[in-house]
This record gives structure tokens, C-alpha cells and sequence, in this order.
């Protein structure tokens, strides 16, 4: 039942399908402590699903999922819960409560899973707050904040807890480039000064570059890439040479072009 | 199958219709699996909402918050109130005023104050109320908690490792479930209240004596029925709303899709259960 090793995360053979749709086929991933991995991949290609796999939100059809010496897909769903609070998750959209202000919303995790006083959490949240530079909104609703301010309350729930293992998805997606900037270094920053590990999920290059110790491409359901961020960036792999570069030649469009005209 | 497709057609190309029985009860049949999966998913969304509020209880915390509680009573009591108390004195006035004029000729109006009392505190304060309910409450909680699914707050609640179904299912169905007794008390009294004014007005029964005939009227065992199915019809109003918003699923028109089969659900499921209910009384109380 539990990983003999040390990675924090892993992923071994996981295979998932939503209907028809073959999403991950046989994906095989480790991650160390400290690791800030940015998995990259087209729209679509299950780079969101291996993060909620990991939550344990959904389920695989086969394989694997550890972590550190749990096994997520054979734990019971109250042994679930008690892991989850280990872990940090930011939503590409925020997923903030609508109905409760920046305050309630990073309270939150403590109100419900700690036995701290008021006096404990305001300082708490105050201090998540402060990292992400939102102290002074935190008692608007998120309907009154701008979609980088939400991420931004995001990251300070995701926080709030100390996580041992952040999943972040997209979380600089639609930012400004100064706002995803301070994102990106505070992913560095929590990564070096309280030793959390990170799952990135992106489609921002110059994101992923600044936060990544290592880096996966996924492409049709599999990891084709999987290496420290510098040598990444010299994969020989046409895949991954196209989707660094951006270019319209290459395999990725062909594939794409041969399925649609295989349908 | 296709074989009984083609003879549904070759029926259709002869100017006449005609229904293959195969066709019919395997769609039957499959009507009759869908529904029991319903009931299946329902059942065991219920015992999972019991499951992590009791274990949260165990552990000796709160399984929500108090002032989370209360918000929900104030919605769909306190603001139900006006609501239920105008309909059923409508309906307690209609009542007392169609009836009194067919018992008139007869001589027996006094058996209004009974028959408005009776007829609401068994049946029809619990079954009006909860109609109203599942319309205005139950449609609230669906879209509410739809909304928060397709934005994925329920997954993030879940995510944070805080249990979804104690934390937003468990406080609408209790407030529900403690505030129909006190609505169903509320539509009874308007409606006697109504029907006492129609008798003092048309049929010249004075309050206090209508009072008294109410009295001898009303068993206890009436009062305790009514009160006994409110109690049900609160509970499966709210379980049923909860149940439709948290399974929404393809976004906005989903949430749509969802209130409105909640509602529907729940006053076809509040009928149902109300009939069984008197079905399974007067075998034991028959008189």
C-alpha cells in the first residue's frame, strides 16, 4: 500500500477515460520534495485531470496515485479528507464562495478543520493576506475583485493551512504580466523558505520557465517529456520542440488534422 | 430491437400506427431502472450526509456553523411566513364559504368550524405548505448549491478536505426539516382564523362558539399526524433540492434543467408520500 521511496507525488500507470474519451493513457510521474513540476500540454489534454486524480476528487480507471505513503485511490473517504488538508489546490477560475468575503473565504479551512480562536485566525489569514498582497480587501465580496485578485485570495486559502503539496492550475492564466510575475515568485518563494512542493498546470511559457525546477509534456494521454527545466528546454522531442516554440509546423497540428480526417 | 423498429415504421408507412409491445416495455423497463437509480443515488446521498455530520459530532466539533443554520430557518421560515399564512387564508376563507353554503341547506353550518379545522391540521396545511415550499425553498437550494457546483466551489470545499455534504447539505435540511412543523402551525391558523370570519359573517357563528366547536372537533391524534408529516414532507423537500443542486451538471442551463426537476420532483414526491401516508393511517386507525 505505501510508496517504498521518497517522492512526494506519484503517479504510476494511471490510465483515465471520461466516456469514449481515453484522457490519460498510462501516465507515469514522480514527484521529489521540493520539485516545482510544471506539467504542459495542449487544451484538453488532461493536465487539470491529473491534478483533481491526485486530490482524489476523481478516480482513474486503472493505475496508481501516492502521496508520500498514502494511496489516495484506496483510501477511505474519511482518510481522504484528512490528507486533502496537506495539500493546497488553486482553481484556474478562483472557485472562491461567492456568498462569503475575502476574510470568510481564507478562514475557511481553519474555521472548519482546526480548533484555533478568532484572535488565532484573523492573524493567520492577515498574514496569508499580506503574502499575497490582499490585506486590504479582505472584507469584499469576490464579485467585487478582479480575476487577479481572486487568484490572488485563491493562493492565500490554498496557503492557509501550510501545505506540504500546492496544485496549481493555470495560476496565471488571464493575469497581467506584473501580477502573474508576483504569482510566480511567491510559488518560488514558498517553495525555497517553507519547502512546499508544487504541481503547476500552464500554458504560459515565460510562467512556467520562471517557476520550474522540472518540467512533463503531456500529449495524448501520456508524459512524453519529463526532465529538469534546462534540459527541457533542449528536448529534441518534435512535440515538445513545437509547443515551445509555438510554431504551426510540426506533429502536434498534423496529429490533430489526422483525427479529424480519420472522423 | 431493430427488428421491432422496422415493423414501428412499416406500421407508420401504412397510414397506421402501430406501437411494438417490445418497444414499449423495454422503454418501460428502462424508465423503471432509471427511477431506482434516482432512488439509489438519493438513498445513499442521504446516508453519506448522515455519516459525515455524525462522525464530525463524534469528534466532538460542530458539524456547521450555528449562524449558518439560522440564515437558512430565517430564508425558509421566517421569510415563508407571509407567503403560506396569505394562500392558506384564502384558501381557509374558499372553504368554509363553499362548503357552508352546501351544509346550509341541511341545516348543519356548524360543522364548518370542524371540518376547515380538521381537513387543515391532517392534511392540507402540511400538503399546501409543503407545496409552497418545495416551490419557493426548495427551488432556492437547488439553484444555489447548482451554481456553486458548476463553479466549482463544491469542489474546492471538498478539495480543502472539509465535507461538503455536512457542511452544505446538513444545515438546509435540518432548518427545513425543524421549520415545516412551525409554517404547517402557521397555515393552519390563518386558515381557521379565515374560515372563523366566513362563519361569523355568512352563517352568523359567533368566535367563541366556533372556538368550542374546533375543540370538539380536533383530536390530538389529528394534531400529532399533521405535525408527523410536515416533519416528512420537510425533510424530503430539502434532500431532494440538495440533492438535484450538488448533481448539476453542464452549467448554466444545467442549473436551470435542475431547479426545475427539483420542484417537480419534490411536490410530486410530497403528494406521493402524503397519500402513502394516509393509506398506511387508516389501515391502522381506521376510524
Amino acid at each position: 500500500m505505501s510508496a517504498a521511496n521518497s517522492n512526494i507525488v506519484e503517479l504510476r500507470d494511471v490510465k483515465m477515460q471520461f466516456g469514449e474519451k481515453k484522457v490519460l493513457d498510462g501516465v507515469s510521474l514522480k514527484v521529489r520534495p521540493q520539485d516545482r513540476l510544471v506539467i504542459l500540454g495542449q487544451s484538453g489534454s488532461g493536465k487539470s485531470t491529473i491534478l483533481r486524480l491526485i486530490l482524489g476528487i476523481l478516480r482513474p480507471n486503472s493505475g496508481s496515485i501516492f502521496f508520500k505513503q498514502f494511496e489516495i485511490t484506496r483510501l477511505s473517504p474519511r482518510k481522504l479528507q484528512q490528507v486533502r488538508q496537506r495539500i493546497g489546490m488553486v482553481y484556474q477560475y478562483s472557485a472562491l464562495l461567492s456568498s462569503r468575503t475575502v476574510r470568510d473565504n481564507v478562514a475557511l479551512p481553519i474555521e472548519e478543520l482546526t480548533d484555533k480562536s478568532r484572535e488565532e485566525i484573523d492573524k493567520i489569514v492577515d498574514e496569508k493576506l499580506e503574502l499575497v498582497g490582499m490585506k486590504d480587501a479582505k472584507d469584499r465580496l469576490p464579485s467585487e475583485l478582479s480575476g487577479g485578485m481572486r487568484k490572488r485570495v485563491s493562493l492565500a486559502r490554498a496557503l492557509v493551512l501550510d501545505p506540504e503539496l500546492m496544485l496549481l492550475d493555470e495560476p496565471v492564466a488571464g493575469l497581467d504580466p506584473v501580477i502573474a510575475a508576483v504569482i510566480d515568485e511567491l510559488i518560488i518563494s514558498l517553495s525555497e523558505k517553507s519547502k512546499v512542493t508544487s504541481i503547476t498546470v500552464t500554458h504560459e511559457m515565460d510562467s512556467a520557465f520562471r517557476i520550474a525546477t522540472r518540467m512533463a509534456m503531456l500529449y495524448q494521454g501520456k508524459i512524453i517529456e519529463d526532465a529538469e527545466a534546462e534540459q527541457f528546454k533542449q528536448s529534441k522531442n518534435p512535440v515538445v520542440r513545437q509547443f515551445l516554440s509555438g510554431s504551426t509546423e510540426g506533429p502536434i497540428l498534423k496529429d490533430s488534422e489526422d483525427a479529424i480526417a480519420k472522423k | 430491437m431493430n427488428m421491432a423498429k422496422e415493423q414501428t415504421n412499416q406500421g407508420a408507412d401504412n397510414g397506421t400506427l402501430t406501437v411494438n409491445p417490445v418497444i414499449v416495455v423495454q422503454e418501460i423497463g428502462e424508465l423503471f431502472r432509471n427511477f431506482l437509480a434516482e432512488v439509489g443515488s438519493m438513498f445513499w446521498f442521504v446516508a453519506h450526509t448522515f455519516d459525515e455530520t455524525i462522525d464530525r459530532l463524534r469528534h466532538g466539533r460542530a458539524p456547521f456553523r450555528a449562524s449558518s443554520f439560522f440564515r437558512h430557518t430565517e430564508r425558509a421560515g421566517v421569510e415563508s411566513v407571509p407567503l403560506v399564512g396569505l394562500v392558506s387564508f384564502f384558501l381557509g376563507l374558499t372553504m368554509a364559504l363553499l362548503t357552508g353554503y352546501q351544509l346550509q341547506r341541511f341545516g348543519t353550518e356548524r360543522l364548518i368550524p370542524g371540518l376547515v379545522a380538521i381537513s387543515f391540521t391532517r392534511e392540507l396545511g402540511p400538503l399546501i405548505t409543503g407545496i409552497m415550499l418545495a416551490a419557493r425553498i426548495g427551488a432556492a437550494f437547488t439553484a444555489e448549491l447548482g451554481t456553486m457546483t458548476v463553479s466549482e466551489e463544491v469542489e474546492a470545499i471538498e478539495a480543502m478536505g472539509i465535507g461538503p455534504l455536512r457542511f452544505l447539505v446538513a444545515p438546509r435540511v435540518l432548518a427545513l426539516f425543524f421549520l415545516m412543523p412551525c409554517l404547517t402551525t402557521v397555515s393552519n391558523i390563518a386558515a381557521i382564523f379565515a374560515s372563523s370570519l366566513v362563519s361569523r359573517l355568512y352563517f352568523n357563528i359567533a368566535f367563541v362558539y366556533f372556538l368550542d366547536l374546533v375543540q370538539d372537533a380536533l383530536l390530538i391524534r389529528d394534531i400529532i399526524t399533521g405535525v408527523l408529516k410536515s416533519f416528512m414532507f420537510g425533510f424530503l423537500i430539502a434532500t431532494i433540492a440538495c440533492y438535484r443542486g450538488l448533481s448539476v451538471k453542464g452549467g448554466a442551463a444545467g442549473v436551470g434543467t435542475s431547479t426545475t426537476s427539483s420542484v417537480v420532483t419534490a411536490i410530486t414526491t410530497v403528494i406521493g408520500f402524503d397519500t402513502l401516508y394516509n393509506v398506511i393511517y387508516t389501515i391502522f386507525f381506521p376510524t
